[in-house]
């Protein structure tokens, strides 16, 4: 493509760097109000029991408390994020489902207090029998987490698309693998929060959200308000990778405190708090079968999975149908059978996290295709380039890909990383592996059923030219949006960057936007965005077509000049320009907004994985293994992109590394553990181990030129697909160190080790037995899995 | 989280510190840096009711050469000792034991006395100390006493020290060994508890061992002196089989638990493999 723009595709710095890198920026828990409150939620410290009594008098009487409040004050309605299934009450009245699940809330003068005042609620409980084991939760006899949810199944999913069992029979080889993937949490950097406050009948919430819009439907139907009473207004927020998607018990009880006290109250939860909360990635059983012909083509593939959905929904179903929806993106093949379960159990609950639903089983299916290239001796790289999905094509359900540049990806790849040498030479214990990922770019559909546009956006023009202000309902959480979102709005108007403002995320000022999810804002709301510049852009050439005399076809607007394209005559400055227009004709605005295309095919839950561009990506990453240790020494990573027209090209790669440091992190690093009542035993930072950047290794980060013809200026999403490839890549390269797989996640340290022991004393007995025997040594090199802690082993299963 | 209510004093000197001690008795807890006593009392291990900061005590920051030893005040950081020159110069294993502790802000909190009373075994001083044999000062209003560091730990989180008392310095003789070295692992390169370490310090005579010490962090409920793996090595010729044999022995004299950071046997295997490679880091590369 020919670039001839002058904003985007620019490393601009980003809007709000000085703000953040001074301290300057406010986060929603810097925020203080005259008169405001603390107030803080009480919990269960049972995974599983039923309430039999609450005494909230001796709390009452602290000094400095100023409100107590438990099932009998608040809504009843249950809520959630899932339509489908609202399974959530603001708090628990008949039993609480797992340890941190709501019971009470406070409102008191200072922080301390609120402490003190929950000690003294006291709850009587009758402990009941917890389902732990998401394994076991459909079993008979089991604990019913939710006496509606029979066999505690909260989602169930059989999808067919093809002839699956006709092709496998027709297959030259077919081979089953099973994996398991663990919860992990986002842990963002700044903790939920929220101050909700009340004027009359309208209420006010600051929150560290990541959609205020879905916010501010949710909580309006739980207080049967109308949508325009709430605001939700969402200051600099710190990070939320999916885990601040949906209203928390701090927006619900901290509305009802507020109103009681007639006072702004500042709710929040602390580290240990967010843990519990949770709503991370879903821990999952992954069964994968595919059948190939000779040459390592894939022609039918089964996923049956199952997935442990803690005690409620969340944006669980979603979850669980993109954990199949997307697995045929990166790979054609027509044949495909997904099969899934989500149980409910008695452990916090989980939701949507970076990549959502896609990861764990893109780690399973990058592992299995590498187990299938070694059984028929095909190199990793060539059995996943020959079957790398082409453009404009449909997956077999029915998902249209338009620019697909996979291929591309991998090829470049192959080469930056030095691949084929490396697959030659490397010495034992070095590894190189390589796994392909896809996300959406943006829901084709929206979280609730409406037909509301998904972004909209304007843009003031400053009465003398000198500013432009873009008003946008679209969410910056540390990914850059705002910065991105300008950079298009001064294209699409030919203006300058340095001179945009931006509004965003404010419910009452800023158009309708569903926020910062599903990868989806550079393009819809960039789509928005884009038109409401062209339509300030138009207006500025009819008036300077008035000021000059030439028609308006014959000027263009580009870097705050205005010029005729085919006459030599002076031009015209942007701000003067603009200034004319609001004195002859008023205020310079413009206005856009996107929906997106009817998308996908007609099957039960055929919406979910819609989207109307896909992203893709290959990674490769090289690993040292410190045999004696297990320990795993992360020596290099390279990363290429089909991600479409690049805004800017510096924050996209700062996505690229985020996601992979988040991926690393979930591969290797990662896991919320919980004791046998269900508490969690690392629900802390020490011993949670996000990676430090010291632990970082060096990341080439590259992107193949690509263009999708459906988004604006041919954009794509990175911010998520870039974490998909990530956990089947450290999977693939350690079992090119070793020889041997780790089949459950975190391929941690101590598992690396267990499994190199075992292969270790297997070749020890085969020696052995082989000597007796007369024969000469052979040195196998099984597959193997490792089991999760203090279970017995689930041994793969090839066919 | 929260603190406690707690009753604040910040005495200015060591006999002011101790008289507030004796009179309050098991009611008062010591505050040095913070960094394991607050985090106790906020997540509701622990609920003195009067703290005592020794924050105005300066005189036990210092790290000081004496004749005949080096002294450390109890009150000295990680980061100062990580930072002190003459540390470096003499003993750089325990700078750099100092290092691998932990975050920036902690190491700048963070004393080597509460390091050594806080009592866990997993803490990465002690190792390193009694490796160089070093010896403490408990200060109490009765008076003062010293003990070999070796001696103070008798379970987890359970020392000999009395109430009443301060530790107020450390002291590390002046000695004839001619390496030692702290290697701890950790499930990632920074802000890591160790799942398993090793210390040593040896005397290396000619192609032999004259003496050594091997002690282990995180591999007992005590920090733990392993005296098979160092007797095995007196007198033998130094090469990679002894070495190992000598972390054999380490690694059988171990008694680590189930935790959420590994396995005991995976942890018995660490020790084995730490104990060969500091035993083999010393012998090469001297104090460091």
């Amino acid at each position: 493509m020919s670039d001839n723009h002058s904003v985007i595709g620019r490393s601009v710095p980003r809007i709000d760097g000085p703000e953040k890198v001074t301290g300057a920026a406010k986060y929603t828990g810097d925020l203080k109000f005259p008169n405001m409150l603390y107030g803080k939620i009480l919990t269960s410290p049972h995974a599983h029991a039923r309430i039999l009594s609450i005494d909230t008098s001796e709390a009452e009487r602290l000094p400095g408390v100023k409100a107590v409040i438990t099932h009998k004050d608040v809504p009843t309605l249950k809520y959630g994020l899932s339509p489908a299934r609202w399974d959530e009450s603001i708090f628990c009245s008949d039993k609480v489902r797992f340890v941190g699940d709501k019971v009470a809330a406070v409102a008191c003068l200072d922080e301390d207090t609120c402490y003190k005042a929950l000690k003294l609620i006291k709850v009587e409980y009758e402990v009941l029998p917890a389902a732990l084991d998401f394994l076991h939760a459909m079993d008979e006899g089991q604990p019913q987490v939710h006496e509606e949810y029979a066999r505690n199944i909260n989602t169930e999913i059989h999808q067919e698309f093809g002839d699956v069992e006709k092709a496998l029979a027709e297959a030259h080889h077919v081979r089953t693998d099973t994996f398991v993937g663990q919860r992990t949490y986002q842990s963002p950097i700044e903790p939920h929060s929220a101050i909700s406050m009340w004027d009359a009948e309208k209420l006010t919430i600051y929150s560290s959200t990541q959609s205020p819009h879905y916010f501010q439907h949710y909580i309006a139907r739980e207080f049967d308000m109308p949508m325009g009473d709430v605001r939700i207004i969402k200051p600099y927020l710190g990070g939320g990778f999916g885990g601040k998607l949906e209203p928390t018990g701090l927006e619900f009880a901290g509305a009802v405190l507020a109103k009681l006290t007639g006072r702004p109250v500042r709710t929040f939860y602390d580290r240990a708090e967010m843990f519990a909360h949770n709503r991370g990635r879903h821990a999952q059983y992954m069964e994968i079968t595919t059948g190939v012909d000779k040459n390592g083509k894939i022609l039918a593939a089964k996923a049956n999975f199952l997935m442990d959905g803690g005690a409620y929904t969340s944006l669980g179903i979603a979850s669980a149908y993109y954990a199949g929806a997307l697995l045929p993106l990166t790979y054609e093949f027509d044949n495909y059978q997904f099969d899934m379960f989500r149980v409910y159990t008695n452990l916090p609950a989980c939701g949507a996290q970076r990549g959502h639903g896609a990861p764990q089983p893109k780690y399973a299916f990058e592992s299995h295709l590498d187990n299938v290239a070694a059984d028929l001796g095909i190199d990793p790289m060539d059995i996943r380039i020959i079957n790398a999905r082409r453009p404009n094509t449909v997956t077999p359900n029915d998902f249209r890909v338009n620019s697909c540049k996979i291929k591309e990806c991998l090829e470049r790849v192959r080469v930056m990383s030095d691949w084929d040498e490396k697959k030659k030479n490397l010495p034992l214990g070095r590894g190189i592996g390589v796994a392909t990922g896809s996300f959406v770019t943006g829901a084709g559909y929206p979280i609730y059923r409406t037909d509301l546009p998904h972004a909209a956006a304007f843009i003031k023009v400053c009465e003398d030219g000198t500013a432009a202000t873009l008003y946008t309902g679209s969410v910056d959480i540390g990914q850059g949006s705002d910065t991105v979102l300008c950079q298009m709005a001064a294209e699409a108007m030919g203006y300058r960057y340095e001179q945009m403002k931006i509004v965003a995320a404010d419910t009452e000022i800023t158009p309708l936007d569903f926020g910062a999810y599903a990868s989806r804002q550079t393009y819809m709301s960039g789509a928005a965005v884009k038109q409401a510049g062209e339509e300030v852009k138009r207006q500025i050439l009819e008036m300077a077509s008035v000021m000059l005399g030439l028609p308006a076809d014959d000027l263009e607007c580009d870097d705050g000049q205005i010029f005729s394209k085919s006459r030599n005559v002076k031009s015209l400055s942007f701000e003067e320009v603009a200034r004319k227009h609001f004195v002859l004709r008023g205020p310079l605005l413009g206005r856009g907004s996107y929906t997106p295309p009817k998308l996908g095919g007609s099957f039960k839950g055929a919406a979910v994985g819609t989207s109307p561009a896909y992203s893709f990506g290959a990674q490769v990453g090289e690993v040292a293994i410190d045999e004696e240790t297990g320990e795993i020494t992360v020596v290099g990573i390279w990363d290429v992109h089909d991600c479409g027209k690049v805004i800017n090209p510096r924050l996209l790669h700062g996505q690229v590394h985020g996601a992979l440091y988040m991926g690393m992190g979930e591969a290797v690093w990662e896991e919320v553990l919980f004791d046998d009542k269900g508490r969690i035993k690392n629900a802390e930072l020490a011993n949670y181990r996000l990676l430090t950047a010291v632990d970082m290794p060096p990341i080439t980060s590259e992107v193949v030129d690509s263009y999708e013809p459906s988004g604006p200026w041919g954009v794509k999403e990175v911010g998520e697909g870039a974490t998909n490839p990530t956990l089947g890549m450290f999977s693939n390269a350690i079992f090119d160190a070793m020889g041997v797989r780790v089949n459950s996640l975190p391929l941690s340290y101590e598992k690396v080790w267990r499994a190199l022991k075992e292969k270790r004393e297997r070749e020890e007995i085969a020696k052995r037995e082989d000597a007796q025997r007369g024969l000469a040594p052979q040195v196998p090199v099984p597959l193997e899995t490792v089991p999760l802690e203090s279970e017995e082993p689930v041994y793969a299963n090839p066919s | 989280m929260y603190v406690p209510d707690f009753e604040y004093h910040a005495p200015n000197t060591v006999a002011e510190a101790c008289a507030i001690l004796a009179e309050l008795g098991d009611r008062a807890t010591v505050l040095a840096g913070g960094t394991d006593v607050l985090h106790k009392m906020k997540v509701g291990k622990l609920a003195p009711e009067h703290l005592v900061s020794l924050k105005n005590l300066d005189e036990l920051r210092e790290i000081r050469e004496e004749p005949g030893r080096v002294v450390i005040g109890a009150l000295a950081s990680h980061n100062q000792i990580y930072t002190s020159q003459l540390l470096q110069r003499r003993y750089l294993s325990l700078p750099m034991a100092a290092h691998t502790m932990a975050s920036n802000q902690i190491c700048n909190l963070g004393t080597v006395g509460g390091n050594i009373v806080n009592g866990v075994p997993s803490a990465d001083l002690p190792p390193i100390l009694i490796a160089l044999d070093a010896s403490i000062r408990l200060t109490s209003a009765k008076g003062e006493r010293t003990m070999p560091l070796e001696d103070f730990f008798w379970g987890s989180a359970q020392t000999r020290m009395e109430p009443g008392e301060i530790l107020t310095e450390i002291s590390i003789p002046d000695q004839q060994t001619t390496g030692s070295t702290y290697l701890k692992f950790g499930l990632r390169r920074s802000g890591a508890l160790a799942v398993a370490a090793a210390a040593v310090s040896v005397q290396v005579s000619g192609d032999t061992l004259h003496a050594v010490r091997i002690v282990l962090a995180s591999a007992a409920p005590t920090v733990l002196r392993v005296a098979d793996a160092e007797r095995s090595l007196i007198g033998r010729r130094i090469d990679d089989e002894l070495l190992a044999e000598a972390g054999q022995f380490a690694a059988q004299a171990s008694r680590p638990r189930d935790s959420i950071r590994g396995s005991a046997e995976y942890r018995k295997n660490l020790v084995g493999v730490l104990t060969k490679r500091a035993l083999k880091k010393a012998i090469d590369e001297g104090h460091a």
